[in-house]
């Protein structure tokens, strides 16, 4: 009796824990939310007046508009590039007998462990030796590496759950080897494609230091907060933070929802 | 059918192209520009022994990663532990409530910290308006501020490498354990707890890494005292001093390094000797 009262205690204390723990984590960006909608000059807590003023400096400010619309670009370069590279990749790495296999997943995972700075910094003094400083491809090519892992370890993992029969019966009958994996295992792969190509979209959309490192003269979004929140702490920032917030929040669920479709379609 | 599993293999050279152009040639580039400019030279290596800043700055850059690392493995394993021992479906959301604070950028979460901890932030106008005090706290440019925002934005990735490793153990064992007559206890630290502690170092590892090479929270929530390396690298590439950045960035990849090994062996000790039952 005392046993199970004590045992329902500590449960009940570990789940106060844990919505503290949640609490921690997500009410500062919350908070955020509320700031986003005063109308005062300054930053402060709670705002006097509300109105959306912040939004519509944000929306007609050209530095604050051409450093989204060149994130979006980039972004969405990236995406796409690594989504296609990355899943090349997994292809060779789970389907064929490669020499130095495990060498090569290690290869593809190293730049989740290289601190940021570190590849800034050598990619920058890379592109001054080779004199293509300033240049916006290194800048795609830079943050499309970065996003590799995150394409071989998502895509990786939902194609080893996957059922090859069907790919093997149309080679059998007389598809050629493309022809095959894009009729009879692509369809079931492609949500986690997409999943990844999500995941590398804001590898490059939220990146700082490698942007901040080889562009000069025209800036990303994350180079434009980083640039107002060290000189002056204007309420823009929380707008453009807010719908970042919700931005990432939608598509992240997506991504999630994407990913979960994939290894529930080839459990059943 | 065997005769075919050659064809494919030249999918992986895309891959392999981009990250030796954009990862292995720039960090061999580091090196180079560390020691070469372009005759061989010992001036960046004798700049940082010639004077304390820059040593007082590693160390403090590994003390910062550590204390972020060891407290996120603390704070983050009960709240693995309750997320891994609701019912499956339950899981998903919990974790996704993991997953949105993870995901978001770490400029902004930062600049959260700012408006909460600012002298005009939540905490101070909350505290004046109860009374409890009356003129602000200095909260926002202290050390504090740099650990309670650091730890915010690392420990989703400890909670979730946490949470994979526990996935991976076997609850039988724990009621085996109960059954074979271990108190709750009992079977706690002598079954579940050296089962996980290997992925719980794994997830402390990765946290130190990436607090080494931090620099945006440091430069702005921190003080003058609270720079880091990274903070260190970039004022050095404003200035275009990149062989020097180059020698500081080197420093970096070796204290890493090096440290990482110690917590892996320590690692090792220690899931040997809990297993043994000697602790």
């Amino acid at each position: 009796m005392f046993q199970k009262l004590s045992a329902s205690i500590s449960k009940r204390a570990l789940s106060v824990y844990f919505y503290f723990i949640v609490f921690y984590l997500i009410f500062p960006i919350l908070i955020i939310f509320p700031i986003s909608l005063s109308n005062n000059s300054f930053l402060r807590f709670p705002p006097s007046n509300f109105g959306i003023r912040w939004y519509h400096t944000f929306v007609n400010d050209p530095a604050w508009m051409q450093a989204t619309i060149l994130s979006f670009g980039v972004a969405i370069s990236v995406s796409i590039l690594a989504a296609i590279i990355g899943t090349m990749a997994v292809l060779a790495l789970e389907r064929r007998n490669l020499r130095f296999s495990n060498l090569l997943s290690y290869f593809m995972s190293s730049p989740l462990l290289i601190p940021h700075i570190f590849i800034a910094l050598g990619v920058l003094i890379f592109t001054i030796s080779l004199g293509i400083e300033n240049s916006i491809f290194a800048l795609i090519g830079a943050h499309t590496a970065i996003a590799i892992p995150y394409v071989v370890l998502i895509v990786g993992a939902s194609h080893r759950q996957l059922d090859l029969t069907l790919e093997r019966a149309a080679r059998v009958l007389g598809a050629g080897p493309i022809r095959a994996f894009f009729s009879a295992a692509f369809p079931s792969l492609l949500p986690s494609v997409v999943a990844a190509a999500v995941f590398a979209f804001f590898v490059s959309f939220d990146e700082l230091v490698i942007a901040q490192f080889l562009m000069s003269g025209r800036e990303t979004l994350p180079m434009r907060i980083w640039a107002d929140l060290r000189l002056e702490l204007r309420p823009t920032i929380a707008a453009v933070s807010t719908l970042l917030i919700i931005l990432t929040t939608v598509a992240m669920f997506i991504a999630e929802l994407l990913r979960r479709r994939t290894a529930s379609l080839t459990n059943t | 059918m065997t005769a075919n599993r050659d064809y494919g293999k030249w999918l992986i050279w895309p891959a392999i192209i981009l990250l030796i152009l954009f990862i292995l040639a720039p960090a061999v580039e580091i090196f180079r520009a560390s020691i070469f400019d372009p005759e061989f030279t010992t001036e960046h290596i004798n700049r940082i022994l010639e004077r304390d800043i820059y040593l007082t700055i590693l160390w403090r850059t590994i003390k910062v990663s550590l204390i972020v690392s060891i407290l996120s493995a603390l704070i983050a394993y009960p709240v693995a532990y309750f997320i891994v021992k609701r019912p499956r479906q339950q899981q998903f959301a919990f974790l996704f409530l993991i997953f949105v604070p993870m995901w978001m950028n770490v400029l902004i979460r930062t600049y959260a910290w700012m408006v909460v901890l600012g002298r005009e932030g939540i905490i101070n106008s909350t505290m004046i308006a109860l009374g409890l005090i009356d003129e602000s706290i200095q909260m926002l440019f202290t050390s504090g501020a740099v650990y309670v925002s650091m730890i915010q934005i690392l420990l989703p990735i400890q909670i979730v490498t946490c949470y994979s490793a526990m996935t991976e153990i076997d609850f039988d064992l724990i009621r085996a354990a109960r059954i074979l007559g271990a108190s709750p206890a009992q079977a706690m630290r002598k079954v579940f707890l050296p089962l996980s502690l290997d992925g719980t170092i794994t997830g402390m590892i990765i946290v130190f890494m990436l607090s080494m090479g931090f620099f945006i929270t440091p430069a702005l929530v921190g003080g003058p005292t609270d720079l880091m390396l990274g903070n260190l690298i970039e004022m050095q590439v404003e200035q275009l001093n990149w062989g020097f950045a180059a020698m500081i960035a080197i420093l970096l990849f070796f204290s890493t390094l090096i440290i990482v090994l110690v917590l892996r062996r320590i690692s090792k000790m220690l899931t040997k000797s809990l297993s043994r039952g000697s602790l």
